[in-house]
């Protein structure tokens, strides 16, 4: 099967080349190529790609503020001219960094992290617990049991009906590492478990009392995820 | 038969990195011809929007448009000059006064312009090539 991508890239003659390198790799499927983020995130509202070839430098939005908007989580591999992007690359959890120009060889690495990233979220999306470290321990916290996950900077805070547990952790790190299937981000700030939410009002959800709010650009995500008779 | 063994012999410039867009083009001299001409339009583009930015002192639009020509010269294998932009942009990103990037940004346009002329003959002779390969 192949990874079903979108390349969002101003230079034209670096989409070209991925282009030719997504074909010849016979591994990656391009649906579209958008020159600004802002219209790729149009495209990503409606659409669910498995990849994401992002430039960090383009007219309007940068790539990194198209990741911020997001309501979920593709793989991304980040492609621009600048090394110094690569500590933002670190804290985004993308999974890969190319620097312009790069040869076919150096493609196919990026691409093999892809595959083996994906093979780890496949496993993810069976997984009905966690382990996490807090107060020097690894607690196992069942899915089920936690009700949302909260950002708190650099640490997160689980929330479960009898106890919140604050580790050392990012929003946008877990939520490429949670069950998809129970998770979902509906802020910058919040992972929420859809199944405990009892209700929505307008750009608020509730979940056992706590009030979370969602995000201008995770709301239609949030609509479509839950069961609305 | 005669054809296909021409096309290996094709070698890029030595002043070029040529162990790079070896491994770039991988044979491919027909994509080679269309980027080096498609490059050295848009690095001319891009130099007259630079020069733009640089009239009207713009110094954070004078840095994007030298961010964005960066990564063409290494498609043509003139992988030294992305140090020399590379430098340049962080001299803009470092200031607001124009002035302070005027040695610079002349520095931009000399090496730009003799990038230019190696490019184009670069794409002359990868046009002669796939033409005689026909």
């Amino acid at each position: 099967m192949k990874f079903q991508s979108i390349i969002v890239e101003d230079l034209q003659v670096s989409a070209d080349f991925l282009r030719k390198f997504c074909e010849k790799s016979g591994m990656v499927e391009v649906n579209n190529h958008f020159l600004n983020a802002e219209d790729a995130l149009s495209y990503l509202r409606d659409n669910v790609v498995d990849l994401i070839f992002l430039d960090v430098e383009m007219p309007g939005a940068s790539g990194f503020e198209l990741l911020d908007q997001l309501v979920y989580a593709p793989q991304v591999i980040l492609t621009t001219s600048k090394v110094e992007y690569a500590y933002d690359a670190f804290q985004y959890n993308v999974t890969d960094y190319l620097k312009k120009p790069f040869t076919y060889q150096r493609f196919l690495e990026a691409i093999q992290k892809v595959g083996k990233k994906s093979e780890q979220q496949n496993g993810n999306s069976e997984q009905d617990h966690m382990f996490i470290k807090s107060n020097g321990k690894l607690i196992r916290l069942h899915n089920d049991d936690i009700l949302f996950i909260e950002s708190m900077g650099d640490y997160v805070k689980f929330i479960t009906p009898a106890k919140k547990y604050i580790t050392h952790n990012t929003i946008k790190n877990l939520e490429t590492k949670v069950n998809p299937q129970v998770f979902m981000k509906v802020h910058r700030s919040y992972i929420v478990n859809f199944t405990k939410i009892n209700d929505i009002q307008e750009n608020t959800l509730f979940i056992d009392g706590n009030m979370i709010p969602i995000s201008k650009t995770h709301k239609s995500g949030v609509m479509q995820k839950i069961n609305i008779l | 038969m005669h054809n296909e063994v021409d096309k290996k012999q094709f070698s890029f410039s030595q002043h070029l990195d040529t162990t790079f867009l070896k491994e770039l083009y991988d044979n491919d001299f027909d994509q080679a011809a269309l980027v080096f001409a498609t490059s050295a339009e848009q690095i001319r583009a891009e130099l007259n929007i630079a020069q733009e930015k640089f009239s009207v002192s713009d110094t954070a639009g004078l840095r994007k448009v030298i961010h964005k020509m960066k990564p063409l010269f290494g498609y043509v294998g003139l992988n030294k000059i992305i140090s020399d932009f590379a430098a340049f942009e962080d001299i803009c990103a470092g200031t607001a006064d124009i002035s302070e990037t005027k040695k610079g940004f002349t520095h931009i346009v000399a090496i730009t312009e003799q990038a230019l002329q190696t490019i184009d003959s670069e794409a002359k002779r990868l046009k002669q090539f796939n033409t005689q390969c026909l």
